[in-house]
């Protein structure tokens, strides 16, 4: 009879296979899951182009604090990239999981709650990565963007990727139907993203909306990643980052707690 | 008494257990009637009862899924204007006319209804096709014309009560007047027809959910996004003004949208050959597929 395996504190070949069965399954897709939203963000910024009158030339009156409109899009383009693939990846995983039941075969394994939060996790940030990653290829051939701050850039980036994929295991997890899924999409995740200031300077809102939009941490993560870019931020870059780690600490608890009592996973 | 039709008695009628019907029957054995088959129910032309069960199926299928189907197509259109206008609204303060508001709305109306005519005909029965419950579409006594009509009323059904719907949360935030009534209603129609039955031959050609996520990525939103819902195709220097213009989206829009602020960008007499003369020949594969059973029948 062969001895139990043995591995440490961590079990890192357990980890290690989560990660990559998770990263596999989205790239193996890439055509729908890496191109599709490649392809979305270049319409929206031909669309944002063409609708501003492609002829207006630097005259001043396209400029949003004091980059041209397509300089301050596209940074905003590349985190809507990120935050959609890091949630879709990991809640569209789980729900089909758990639907054909083969969910069982990630909770037999020897995987503590946090190798699993940490597996699931990091794949998803990891696909959302790449995809903000092709984002930005794609788009250096139309927009000049001059890297300012790359460690805010790196730092947003992470932080924003973190936050999706956490609240994907959280809709992930909690959702019984694919209906579930979807609805949390169109009625939770993309207002949250289109209305925090990913098009627009967040100056162009009423008093009211200025007010709320501080509320939304997802205002921050596109802020300070696109103050990497042009080198401008409309809220406190300090204040953002530390409101951001304290967000993916919160979610990182909550979704700790449901893999370590089963939430909706044991019977 | 019991109509001849009665199953129960036609298969006691039929039964060959000589138990009950062979002559050592200790039974008292009834007098053999000879089976009667129900017989076929009969119809005209058109199967009128057919066509109706078929079109509420359809019908019922997106009215059950109300929030996903109507209410989200609000909330997506309603963010949509709310981002454009926030980043636009000052740059661009009037577009043909009108105010750049105003010049959107119409076809943010028209993008949420072809998406939908679309998306529910391509996924009823792709969704049918991979369950493998097609087969309760194709059996029963639906001709291939009747099937199209059908199927693609669904889709128009669901595009007309989105973009109802759309439009009617759109009047209560913008001054939205109607010029012409007639290019509202046709432009509706038959832009709705056209994806229904583009949704059709999409839902029968595709055989993965995938093919259809790229079908979606690749052609229709790209054709919807390019088809001057957020410009005026005016704007478009040389090559790309021409390409616009064979664009049929552009002509749904563009006639959709004179309807209501009584500025078109192209032709309108033109916008009104196109789409009568691209529904009529989508209308035309749809049924050789479903004849023919491309994909559907072994």
């Amino acid at each position: 009879m062969p001895a139990p395996r043995r591995f440490g504190a961590v079990n890192w070949l357990g980890l290690w296979t989560l990660y990559r069965r998770e990263v596999l399954r989205v790239l193996k897709d890439y055509r729908d899951t890496v191109l599709g939203p490649a392809v979305s963000s270049l319409l929206f910024l031909a669309v944002f182009h063409l609708a501003l009158g492609a002829g207006r030339g630097p005259d001043g009156s396209n400029l949003v604090g004091g980059v041209s409109f397509l300089q301050f899009l596209a940074p905003g383009l590349i985190i809507l990239a990120i935050s959609q693939r890091a949630f879709e990846t990991v809640a569209a995983s789980l729900i089909f999981d758990k639907h054909e039941g083969i969910i069982a075969d990630i909770l037999m394994a020897p995987l503590t709650p946090a190798e699993r939060m940490a597996g699931y996790a990091a794949s998803a940030a990891t696909a959302g990565l790449f995809t903000g990653l092709v984002v930005v290829v794609l788009l250096l051939f139309f927009v000049d963007l001059p890297v300012r701050a790359p460690a805010a850039i790196v730092f947003f980036a992470l932080a924003g990727a973190l936050l999706h994929a956490l609240l994907g295991i959280l809709v992930g997890l909690w959702a019984e139907k694919w209906d579930h899924y979807s609805a949390s999409l169109t009625f939770l995740v993309i207002p949250l993203v289109f209305l925090s200031g990913t098009f627009y300077s967040v100056q162009q809102l009423p008093e009211l909306g200025q007010s709320l939009v501080i509320l939304n941490p997802i205002f921050y993560i596109i802020d300070g990643f696109r103050f990497g870019f042009t080198g401008q931020a409309e809220s406190s870059l300090a204040v953002g980052a530390i409101l951001l780690l304290l967000v993916d600490l919160c979610l990182g608890a909550v979704v700790y707690r449901l893999f370590a009592t089963g939430f909706r996973v044991k019977p | 008494m019991l109509p001849a039709t009665d199953p129960a008695r036609c298969l006691k009628g039929t039964r060959a257990d000589p138990m009950v019907s062979g002559k050592n029957s200790q039974f008292p054995v009834e007098p053999m009637l000879a089976p009667t088959p129900p017989s076929p129910r009969p119809f005209g032309a058109f199967n009128w009862l057919g066509l109706w069960t078929l079109y509420l199926k359809e019908v019922r299928r997106f009215v059950k899924v109300a929030t996903q189907t109507l209410l989200a197509p609000v909330v997506t259109t309603l963010l949509f204007l709310a981002i454009f206008t926030l980043a636009l609204g000052r740059a661009v303060e009037t577009v043909g006319g009108v105010s750049f508001v105003q010049f959107l709305a119409p076809g943010l109306v028209m993008m949420a209804m072809v998406q939908n005519a679309f998306a529910n005909t391509s996924s009823s029965l792709l969704i049918s096709k991979v369950q493998g419950n097609i087969v309760d579409v194709l059996m029963p006594p639906l001709s291939p014309g009747e099937l199209t009509l059908g199927i693609a009323g669904g889709g128009v059904s669901r595009g007309l009560a989105v973009g109802i719907t759309v439009g009617l949360v759109m009047w209560m935030i913008i001054p939205m007047r109607m010029h012409a009534p007639f290019f509202v209603l046709f432009h509706a129609v038959a832009a709705c027809l056209l994806l229904s039955l583009l949704g059709i031959i999409g839902g029968i050609w595709a055989e993965k959910f995938d093919h259809m996520a790229a079908m979606t990525n690749f052609v229709i939103t790209p054709l919807a996004f390019l088809s001057g819902t957020f410009y005026s195709v005016e704007r478009l220097p040389g090559i790309w003004h021409t390409i616009a213009h064979l664009n049929p989206f552009f002509y749904m829009i563009d006639g959709f949208r004179y309807g209501f602020i009584g500025h078109a960008d192209g032709s309108l007499t033109a916008g009104l050959l196109v789409l009568t003369g691209i529904n009529l020949a989508m209308w035309w594969v749809v049924y050789r597929m479903f004849a023919a059973g491309y994909k559907l029948k072994a």
